[in-house]
């Protein structure tokens, strides 16, 4: 007889067989090229089809006072009618527009272009256009260049909080915090996809009994729930990189400007990997029990409920504008939503040492009560057939010392 | 004894599944589980591997003079009868990773899967995926699953289901080979030819009760009917005659000239052919024993009505 392996060993042998069940090299390789691919065309599409580029010559008439050239606009006075102008414009190409103006009653102009066709650099002439006629008006009403200016942007604002916790606009990584939470949700979504596909299809496919021979519910679940850790970090870990490549691809490749990395709070880094570590377990784990229940995946109430761990990012979106408020203290200690919570909280506010630790301790004994609930939901529902348990059945089992047979 | 039920119930719902089983199973033994559908033989295996419990009575499982109160997982290889392994992955696939929960190391399980392939004539489908072979030999992929790991207990619950005559044979083959190996197994099947060819012992069940155990022989010694008896006339024969003449034995007219009675234990054979001459000239006389089938309808009937006489 072969000495049975460890449940360590049996779960790592889970976890990698659940990770490699849904991972594709492969696959992952060519839908990362895909999104390249997809990437250089519209770069190049935007090189090709890019017409402001371009230097265009514009017909004025002579008793228009001549806007200034530009790398892109040429304004040339002429003499000649609209008549005339329209054809040269649509026959010759001599001109890429005319510009015809009126006087107005109010005192303002009535401009006309004509082009042959409607084009994008139109949109920056009129932008151009409206410097100009500002700065004219701006002249005739015996107003300088700065005036106008002071005009335009008559207040600067500054905020100053007496919370001296919260952090100054320069150090402000709410942005950081923005991401941790998209990032939560594609790790959330990806667990919720990938575990109701698994646990219902293993349920499905009946296999359930083989490996309740092999080893315990709980280790089974112990390999399921870090097997779809490890994707859900792969999915945020991916979607992280994405994020990055694609703003550095138009930020520098097609904006031409340098990438500002100071949107990232590096320190803050660690506490947000530990919380969102702890974060994505609890709701694995969860969502594992909660799938071990359904018997038909298309007809089931029970899906709903699997979307529940989403309400604490969502909760955290609500009140993360009023980071010293109670609602987001509150949320930032409460086991349930700390994991969405507390980053947010320390990313807008300066938070003393004991708070995150105290709150992820919290949300370590939750982690540790809902390994065992779920263990004991997961040995029961998986073993029911053509019938799902109650609701009353369900808390029952995860409230029990233990499940019986 | 190394397993040792005594008086176990379980009861689902409104249902008695068993009621007061007791068995033995001896060590190296191939044991089988005989009953209808629902009779309780999955709910009894579901005990002995240990996924539920028993409401009352004992399980004892000995196993290197310790006790346990069903059989270990780490002893334990088992067919289950809602099977299923992971249609997408292929057929090594599925095959290594049931061998290495089990503790065999991944080059070990790749030899002795290509074994247990080659004896199944699925060598050439070892990377094919399980999806893709038909549902007899998937469930022989699943019969290498369960024993790969060498366990000195095997349960498998309906191994001859969905197999053709042929792989049946084989299978045969494959449990004779474990036996010889040393396990223990204890298989429910409805194939009573098989299991006549190979069980050592037998317990029939039925509505979770025991109808008969123990050996083959011995269930004969158990039987009402043990035998089947067969006499043919010259002539017609007066039923009326039979009936006194043969007041105690069941019987059955076949036509006017033949009589078939069933023989019990309790019968003996000198007495019948003292009486047989007096109702006619016999022509031929022809005596069976009942194959395993034919005992077990009669012992399902006869249990049956002794239930609805209760």
């Amino acid at each position: 007889m072969i000495n049975k392996p460890s449940k360590w060993a049996q779960t790592w042998l889970v976890t990698s067989w659940e990770f490699t069940h849904f991972f594709k090299w492969k696959q992952e390789l060519v839908s990362k090229l895909i999104m390249l691919g997809i990437g250089l065309l519209v770069f190049v599409w935007q090189q090709v089809k890019d017409d402001t580029q371009d230097m265009y010559r514009i017909a004025v008439s002579e008793h228009i006072n001549l806007p200034q050239n530009t790398d892109n606009f040429q304004f040339i006075h002429t003499s000649l009618d609209l008549q005339t102008l329209k054809i040269e414009l649509s026959e010759q190409q001599k001109w890429d527009a005319i510009l015809i103006e009126q006087d107005l009653a109010d005192g303002s102009k009535q401009v006309s272009i004509y082009s042959q066709d409607k084009q994008a650099w139109l949109e920056q002439l009129q932008q151009q256009l409206i410097q100009h006629y500002t700065l004219n008006f701006a002249t005739r009403l015996g107003l300088q260049e700065k005036q106008l200016a002071v005009l335009n942007a008559p207040a600067r604002f500054d905020f100053s909080y007496l919370d001296e916790r919260i952090k100054s606009d320069e150090k402000t990584s709410s942005s950081t915090a923005v991401g941790i939470l998209v990032l939560l949700l594609a790790g959330m979504f990806t667990s919720f996809g990938q575990l109701f596909a698994s646990v219902t299809g293993e349920k499905q496919q009946r296999v359930t009994e083989q490996l309740y021979a092999c080893m315990s519910p709980q280790t089974w679940i112990d390999g399921k729930i870090l097997g779809q850790m490890l994707h859900a970090i792969k999915a945020m870990t991916s979607a992280a990189l994405t994020g990055l490549l694609g703003y550095a691809f138009f930020s520098v490749i097609i904006g031409g400007n340098s990438i500002d990395m100071r949107v990232i709070d590096w320190a803050m880094l660690p506490w947000f990997a530990l919380f969102s570590l702890c974060g994505i377990y609890l709701c694995t784990a969860f969502m594992a029990a909660i799938a071990a229940a359904i018997d038909d995946p298309n007809h089931s109430a029970k899906t709903s409920i699997m979307l529940l761990p989403l309400v604490p990012i969502i909760l955290t979106f609500l009140v993360m504008d009023s980071p010293s408020g109670w609602a987001l203290q509150f949320l930032s200690y409460f086991p349930l939503t700390s994991f969405a919570a507390m980053p947010v909280r320390m990313s807008v506010l300066e938070v003393p040492l004991w708070q995150p630790l105290l709150s992820c301790a919290m949300l370590l004994m939750l982690n540790l009560w809902m390994r065992g609930a779920a263990g004991r939901l997961f040995k029961m529902g998986m073993n029911m057939y053509g019938k799902e348990p109650s609701m009353k059945q369900m808390i029952s089992w995860t409230i029990s010392d233990r499940s019986t047979g | 004894m190394e397993l040792e039920v005594q008086q176990i119930c379980k009861q689902y719902a409104q249902v008695q599944a068993i009621n007061r089983l007791s068995f033995g199973v001896k060590k190296g033994e191939i044991f089988a589980l005989l009953g209808p559908n629902g009779a309780g033989k999955s709910s009894l295996i579901r005990m002995l591997s240990g996924f539920t419990q028993a409401d009352s009575g004992q399980i004892k499982v000995s196993i290197n003079n310790r006790y346990y109160p069903f059989i270990p997982s780490h002893a334990l290889g088992y067919l289950p009868e809602d099977r299923g392994l992971y249609p997408e992955k292929s057929v090594l696939k599925n095959i290594v990773y049931f061998a290495q929960l089990n503790g065999v190391d991944k080059t070990a399980a790749i030899k002795e899967a290509k074994y247990w392939l080659e004896r199944f004539d699925l060598l050439d489908r070892i990377d094919a995926q399980l999806k893709s072979l038909s549902k007899g030999n998937q469930q022989k992929v699943q019969l290498i699953t369960a024993v790969i790991h060498q366990p000195s207990w095997v349960i498998l619950d309906e191994p001859f289901s969905g197999l053709d005559p042929i792989n049946q044979e084989k299978v045969v083959q494959f449990l004779a080979e474990l036996k010889a190996k040393g396990m223990t197994v204890i298989l429910s099947a409805h194939q009573m030819a098989m299991v006549e060819k190979l069980a050592d012992r037998m317990l029939l069940l039925n509505k979770g009760q025991c109808v008969f155990y123990g050996t083959l022989h011995a269930i004969r010694q158990q039987a009402k009917v043990s035998g089947v008896l067969t006499a043919k006339f010259s002539e017609n024969i007066d039923e009326k005659r039979i009936t006194s003449l043969l007041k105690d034995s069941a019987y059955q007219l076949i036509d006017s000239h033949t009589l078939r009675i069933n023989l019990s234990n309790q019968h003996v054979l000198n007495d019948l052919l003292l009486i047989l001459p007096r109702l006619g000239e016999l022509v031929s006389l022809h005596s069976e024993k009942l194959d395993l089938h034919q005992l077990y309808l009669s012992a399902i009937a006869n249990h049956g009505e002794a239930n609805s006489d209760k």
